[in-house]
């Protein structure tokens, strides 16, 4: 099986850690740190991404703890998508407003940055050993459009499967593989030179 | 999520991508991610801990139901008590005379064994009372054999 996805599925099946846990606490253990990953990588900062995770796992907590545990990973997953499609939408806004009050241009009429709060925390870059080809996937992933970004991330990175997927990003299997599709067609040719 | 890789024979026919690249971006990104995810600082993993503690937490604390009622609850006995308040004024006010002469109809039969109250009896009957303790007596007398 030459397939990406065939190659994932030895990945995935060796992957004991995949299971779902019987309990919410265990299962949330279980994701936080990549949830965080996955909101760092989007959000690109690191206290929105935690607060992402936050909402995520109260959410998560305060309405669907009765679900059977199955349920929880595309759930989970699905809201914090949209929590952080929210909070990728409030910084545009703010953006804008900023824009708007003549923040957008210093004085010499040169473009300023959008505004954002300063991420001082230590990234990933820190500690990972092989930083740059993290960085080269980050940068990657950041070009891609949102919708093929969220199912490379769901369906590549996370591993959820198509079905789960579509129903954490709320769209049919069909629009999924063909976001996938598309995503994979891009990192080909935005990753030329990986290692 | 049982088994993630379990539904992926199915995929791979529509999702599949011929290029051998992908298998190796699909797989490095993969691990990149995991190995990113397991080294995450202290601080960082200590404050996701919090945040999972802190969700579960609300989840345990009992449901305040009580609370949650107690403010509708408060407010509707106030407006109860302040209609109360309101209505039974209008109820006291001077009725009708209609109603006034059959509540002293009334109160009449139970208070037959008191004394006539001088000022609101009928003035007639005090002129004539000498007719009607004729009249008293002889049924009185009248009726004493038929009861026998």
């Amino acid at each position: 099986m030459s397939t990406v996805a065939g190659t994932l599925e030895t990945d995935l099946l060796l992957d004991s850690a995949r299971e779902t846990p019987a309990t919410l606490d265990a299962f949330l253990a279980q994701v936080e740190r990549r949830a965080f990953r996955m909101a760092e990588l989007n959000l690109r900062h690191r206290e929105d991404a935690m607060d992402a995770v936050q909402d995520a796992m109260l959410r998560l907590v305060k309405h669907y703890r009765e679900k059977p545990a199955a349920e929880w990973p595309p759930l989970f997953w699905g809201i914090l998508r949209r929590r952080i499609v929210d909070l990728q939408r409030r910084r545009k806004v703010r953006s804008i407003v900023v824009g708007w009050l003549g923040g957008g241009k210093d004085d010499e009429g040169s473009e300023m940055p959008v505004w954002e709060p300063a991420d001082r925390g230590p990234g990933p870059l820190d500690r990972l050993h092989d930083s740059q080809s993290y960085a080269d996937m980050a940068e990657a992933v950041k070009q891609l459009p949102q919708r093929q970004r969220e199912a490379f991330m769901l369906r590549m990175l996370e591993g959820l499967d198509v079905a789960e997927t579509a129903r954490s990003m709320g769209c049919s299997e069909g629009s999924v593989k063909t976001h996938l599709s598309r995503a994979m067609h891009h990192l080909r040719g935005q990753l030329e030179d990986w290692r | 999520m049982t088994t993630p890789g379990n539904n992926k024979t199915s995929d791979n026919q529509a999702g599949a991508q011929a290029d051998p690249r992908d298998e190796l971006i699909a797989r490095r990104a993969r691990a990149l991610y995991r190995e990113a995810s397991l080294r995450i600082d202290p601080a960082t993993a200590g404050r996701l801990r919090a945040v999972r503690r802190q969700a579960l937490d609300a989840a345990k604390a009992p449901q305040r139901h009580t609370a949650r009622w107690l403010v509708p609850t408060g407010a509707f006995a106030a407006i109860a008590f302040a209609m109360l308040m309101v209505w039974q004024p209008l109820s006291h006010s001077p009725s009708t005379p209609a109603n006034h002469a059959i509540s002293t109809d009334q109160s009449a039969d139970v208070d037959n064994d008191l004394p006539p109250d001088a000022e609101k009896t009928d003035p007639s009957l005090y002129q004539n009372l000498d007719f009607y303790g004729w009249l008293a007596a002889n049924n009185a007398s009248n009726n004493q054999p038929a009861n026998r």
